[in-house]
């Protein structure tokens, strides 16, 4: 099965080609974006038959199998009439924005947003793995936030837009939650695996919280009770994306959920409890909201959502019968509130307004749109010969066949009814509020009918309303029936598909509905009159209370932790250390050994005394910053020595030259400082440092007994005898760092040039902090400093690349190398002014950063082509005159980046911080 | 084991003695001096003739030793010999222009003589 990917992947290979040509006119970008739709319809089309037959086609990529994660696609009945709903109905909407879109939206855009949306509605459909699902599921919601902050200079689509995403992504957080758990109790996240396990699921101990979940995610993203007030926020969104969006496909995608899991999740007693009661709260409390908006997409949002209600008050109610009722339902909410939106947004288009107070009488000035509005409100208030009367019908049938509580069988029915009332009463006051009663109030223009091809799509929709509503069985029998055994996993039921069923309950119930509509809406109108209800939505003021809270609290934390002072960001740094390092020390023990000691000699003695004086200079002299950097730096010369004397020479140059960068740039740093710190004022806080400090440093000093006093032969041994064979150099250290452990040392990397880059984004523009500034030098150059800084640059270049070079299989590296080189043109800026430190701006050391990370991970990538893993060495040796052999691994390339990030991250931060001394010296 | 011949380790073992004591008492002048200029004698000594010594002795050891003869020790004398000098000095001019009570006290018809221009108070 190619044709499963291709048809996945063509509304992605059309956003990108739109995203990549952003100055397409509006033809050109619809036409792209139909060809995709148009092309994905066709695959659709070639499948139909096998679907028809109760074949599941499939299509399965491994992409993280470890995690059960798997780029698997499924075609069943379910699937390929969502796909189809997705398709058709984008097929319109492209017709319908090219004509929408003003001249100063850019269509490229939009049309590569509407086709990302698409790509990922139909990943949702088509995804055989759970996982996946949820990925594009993810995807839906940020490509619906993109498209309905599209005018992202209004205020209120952005915090729509902002609102959609919020409540949607976390219902998608709790979807994914409730998907790992199923794929727990089921064994794996594929949904053929998944589907035929409902009976181990049902059964299992942790199905009500995976059920809650998956339904939470399902309810958020239907706009369900009580998460249903982003959807009418949503209606900032331009008419084409509510169209689409917002009334016939993404919020379906929470209905879809629930009806792709119900042969996993549904048919228990939570099923029921957990889904009925929310779908009737919706249905009701959606139809009487409708009725007060003043605004007409808002009353068609809020239809939007009791319809929702209404499929899924059906799936919860888990008969065969009412999944077939759901089912049509979905196919014609989707036909008739698409065209209603269209309608919507024509009338917006041509009149400007979508105020139901100022719009009034438009049936003069636009008939044949309104011919078709009024057709489209008619089915949804399900009146006969129209497709919402049919599954109206089944939706009263199956409510009062309810078997359950009394309580609810009472319920049921009787919220059908009103939410039924109510929907004859909005449906009538679109049609009469907008078309008749009166003049139009205020307009800026003569409405007129609009262009031609925006009404096609308007047309086709409510004829297929009309077709349906009056021959089902011929038109939407089939593709019904492919839905329902898709659900089901099995055959359909019997059911009938016609418009007369004799007298019957629902019938009667129908009927009352349509004559309480009608009194209802002209009692208001007449009674109250709707245009002077003014209501906030109380579900904003909600959602903007608690999201206030939720930034005031993250403010409260953030102001607790980041007070700005240094000395509590360090005290809870090390407190943290000690209770990760502490705990299991203290929970295992120390785990000492035996082993014999090795004689420390005279020299290590020394060694370690010049580091305990240094230590104890530091603190004897701390508030002295000079004197105590200095007694650092001793401290540091001593470990270097005391790596010397254990034979670590790549450890003991490390450290030598990382001491040096590092006294460099902190005497640089000192000058932003007084030159001497403040007294400790308080007591209590000495102690709780020198606490703190002194079980630091007990810790390390028992873990590094413990792991002196173990056997040395662990994993050394193991090292030390494949490094030559398997990564072709002798120094097993630079191995390590550049082929064993070359993933860590790329991240390492990546972190050091991003400190870097964070030094440059601090100091930018910055120009020394006054008053505390030790006053500049003077500008005069040290004419013996420069001539030996001359003298010394190229020999340090020449060192640094011996050092490279050599790296391979004697102390040295990229890393020694990179440091090596930093300090000899550190020594040049000194000496000559910080001209030799680049452009002023730090330019040429980003771009040594950058290019280093660059070349690093081409470094690593160069393994894919001799069939190694990402960051494998292989190793030719090349002889060059005068150096010797010299190992031209890709290692070495690797390495390379590593030599130039580090010399770039280093100048950077130096020519950074010389940079703020120079500026404060001119001042 | 060694076999070097006496007088060479006699050499040797003198030069040791000879760089050890420079570095000794330059230490001890460092330590002991009463002003900055004065004190700063005491380590310039130990860098150039103390280090100085004990390289010559590790190079004369390396001479009388079988092996890959090493030019180390000339490379680090080099490189003493250009930066020694050049710190002292940088240690000097700090000094002075920190603290100007450190300059030589002015000789008779010197007095106007600054090594160091007045800095710009801007």
């Amino acid at each position: 099965m190619t044709a499963l990917p291709l048809l996945l992947a063509l509304p992605f290979v059309a956003a990108l080609a739109l995203a990549a040509l952003p100055r397409l006119s509006r033809t050109a970008a619809a036409l792209v974006a139909g060809a995709a739709t148009l092309g994905g319809l066709a695959l659709l089309g070639g499948m139909a038959g096998a679907v028809a037959d109760g074949e599941v086609l499939r299509f399965k990529l491994d992409w993280l199998p470890s995690l059960g994660l798997a780029f698997s696609l499924r075609v069943d009945g379910l699937a390929w009439m969502f796909a189809a709903i997705v398709l058709g109905i984008g097929a319109l909407v492209v017709l319908y924005a090219r004509w929408y879109l003003a001249d100063e939206d850019p269509p490229a855009r939009f049309f590569a947003m509407l086709s990302l949306f698409m790509g990922a509605m139909l990943g949702v459909t088509l995804a055989g793995n759970l996982l996946l699902l949820v990925v594009f599921w993810e995807l839906t919601s940020i490509s619906s936030f993109l498209l309905i902050g599209f005018w992202h200079r209004r205020a209120d689509a952005r915090a729509g837009a902002r609102m959609a995403l919020t409540i949607t992504g976390m219902g998608g957080l709790c979807l994914l939650a409730g998907v790992l758990l199923i794929g727990r109790i089921a064994g794996s996240f594929e949904l053929d695996v998944v589907l035929a396990a409902g009976e181990a699921i049902r059964a299992h101990a942790l199905y009500e919280p995976a059920l809650a979940l998956v339904l939470l995610g399902a309810f958020t993203k239907s706009a369900q009770f009580p998460f249903h007030s982003w959807l009418p926020h949503a209606m900032a969104a331009p008419t084409p994306v509510s169209a689409y969006l917002h009334s016939a496909t993404m919020v379906k995608a929470g209905v879809f959920l629930i009806a792709r899991l119900h042969p996993a999740l549904a048919g228990s007693e939570a099923w029921f409890w957990m889904v009925v009661p929310v779908g009737l709260a919706t249905l009701v409390v959606g139809a009487a909201l409708a009725l007060v908006q003043q605004d007409l997409k808002g009353l068609l949002a809020y239809s939007t959502i009791s319809h929702l209600g209404l499929i899924t008050l059906l799936f919860g109610l888990d008969t065969e019968l009412a999944v077939v009722a759901g089912v049509f339902h979905i196919l014609n909410h989707a036909t008739f509130k698409a065209s209603l939106f269209m309608a919507a947004g024509i009338i917006d288009h041509e009149t400007g307004s979508r105020d139901f107070r100022r719009l009034n009488g438009l049936w003069k000035h636009m008939p044949v749109t309104g011919a078709l509005a009024i057709v489209a409100s008619l089915a949804m208030a399900g009146v006969p010969l129209l497709n919402g009367f049919l599954s109206k019908e089944m939706f009263l049938a199956e409510t009062l066949a309810t078997e359950s509580h009394a309580l609810m069988e009472f319920l049921v029915p009787a919220g059908a009814l009103v939410a039924g009332i109510f929907a004859v009463a909005y449906s009538l006051r679109f049609v009469h509020d907008v078309f008749f009663n009166g003049e139009p109030v205020g307009l800026d223009r003569v409405p007129h009918e609009p262009p031609r091809f925006m009404r096609v799509p308007v047309e086709v929709l409510v004829v297929l309303c009309l077709v349906v509503g009056m021959f089902p069985q011929h038109t939407i029998g089939p593709l019904l029936a492919l839905g329902v055994q898709g659900v089901l996993q099995g055959p359909a039921p019997e059911y009938k598909l016609a418009i007369w069923h004799g007298f019957n309950l629902p019938l009667a119930l129908s009927a009352i509905g349509l004559v309480g509509g009608v009194a209802l809406y002209f009692g208001l109108q007449r009674g109250i009159n709707l245009h002077r209800i003014e209501r906030a939505s109380t579900g904003k003021r909600v959602f903007d209370a608690l999201v206030r809270r939720l930034v005031d609290l993250a403010r409260r934390v953030t102001r607790a932790l980041e007070n700005g002072s240094l000395q509590r960001y360090l005290l809870l740094l090390v407190l943290a250390a000690v209770v990760l390092g502490g705990a299991p020390l203290l929970e295992a023990g120390p785990g000492f050994g035996d082993p014999p000691g090795t004689p420390a000699g005279i020299a290590g003695w020394l060694a370690l005394a010049l580091l305990v004086a240094g230590v104890l200079a530091v603190l004897r002299w701390y508030r002295e910053r000079l004197l105590a950097v200095i007694a650092v730096g001793v401290v540091g010369l001593a470990v270097s020595l005391l790596f010397v004397l254990l034979s670590a020479p790549d450890l003991a140059l490390t450290q030598l030259l990382v001491e040096v960068a590092s006294v460099l740039l902190i005497l640089l740093a000192l000058r932003f400082l007084p030159q001497q710190s403040p007294p400790e004022r308080r007591r209590g806080r000495a102690w709780l440092h020198g606490v703190v400090a002194g079980a630091f440093g007990a810790g390390v000093a028992t873990a590094v007994y413990a792991v002196l006093t173990r056997p040395t032969r662990s994993i050394s041994d193991y090292f030390l005898r494949t490094t030559v064979p398997e990564g072709g150099g002798a120094n097993a250290v630079n191995v390590i760092i550049v082929d064993y452990r070359g993933f860590d040392t790329l991240g390492e990397i990546a972190v050091f040039g991003i400190a870097g880059l964070l030094l440059h984004a601090l100091l930018r523009g910055r120009a020394g902090v006054p008053g505390t500034l030790v006053p500049p030098q003077p500008a005069r150059p040290a004419f013996l400093l420069q001539v030996s800084a001359q003298v010394l640059l190229p020999l340090a270049i020449a060192v640094s690349l011996y050092l490279f070079l050599r790296g391979h299989n004697a102390p040295g590296g990229g890393f020694i190398a990179g440091l090596v080189l930093a300090l000899g043109v550190a020594l040049q800026a000194l000496a000559a002014g910080r001209e030799a430190l680049g452009a002023p701006d730090g330019r040429t050391w980003q771009a040594w950063i950058a290019w280093g990370l660059v070349v690093a991970t081409l470094g690593g990538i160069g393994s894919f082509l001799f069939g190694h893993p990402f960051l494998t060495s292989s190793t030719p040796y090349v002889d060059l005159p005068l150096v010797g052999a010299v190992p031209f691994a890709s290692a070495t390339v690797f390495d390379t980046g590593v030599y130039l990030v580090v010399a770039g991250a280093t100048l950077l931060m130096l020519a950074m911080l010389a940079r703020v001394h120079a500026q404060a010296g001119d001042r | 084991m060694n076999a070097l011949p006496l007088w060479l380790d006699a050499i040797i073992a003198a030069l040791l003695v000879v760089g050890a004591a420079f570095a000794l008492v330059g230490a001890y002048g460092l330590a002991k001096l009463g002003d900055f200029m004065k004190r700063l004698h005491g380590p310039t000594k130990a860098t150039t003739l103390g280090v100085g010594c004990v390289l010559l002795a590790s190079l004369l050891w390396f001479l009388g030793t079988p092996g890959t003869p090493h030019g180390r020790e000339i490379l680090i004398a080099a490189f003493l010999f250009v930066t020694a000098p050049v710190s002292g000095h940088l240690l000097v001019v700090a000094a002075m222009r920190m603290d100007q009570a450190a300059r030589p006290a002015p000789t008779e018809g010197r007095s106007s003589t600054r090594s160091v221009p007045a800095r710009d108070e801007t």
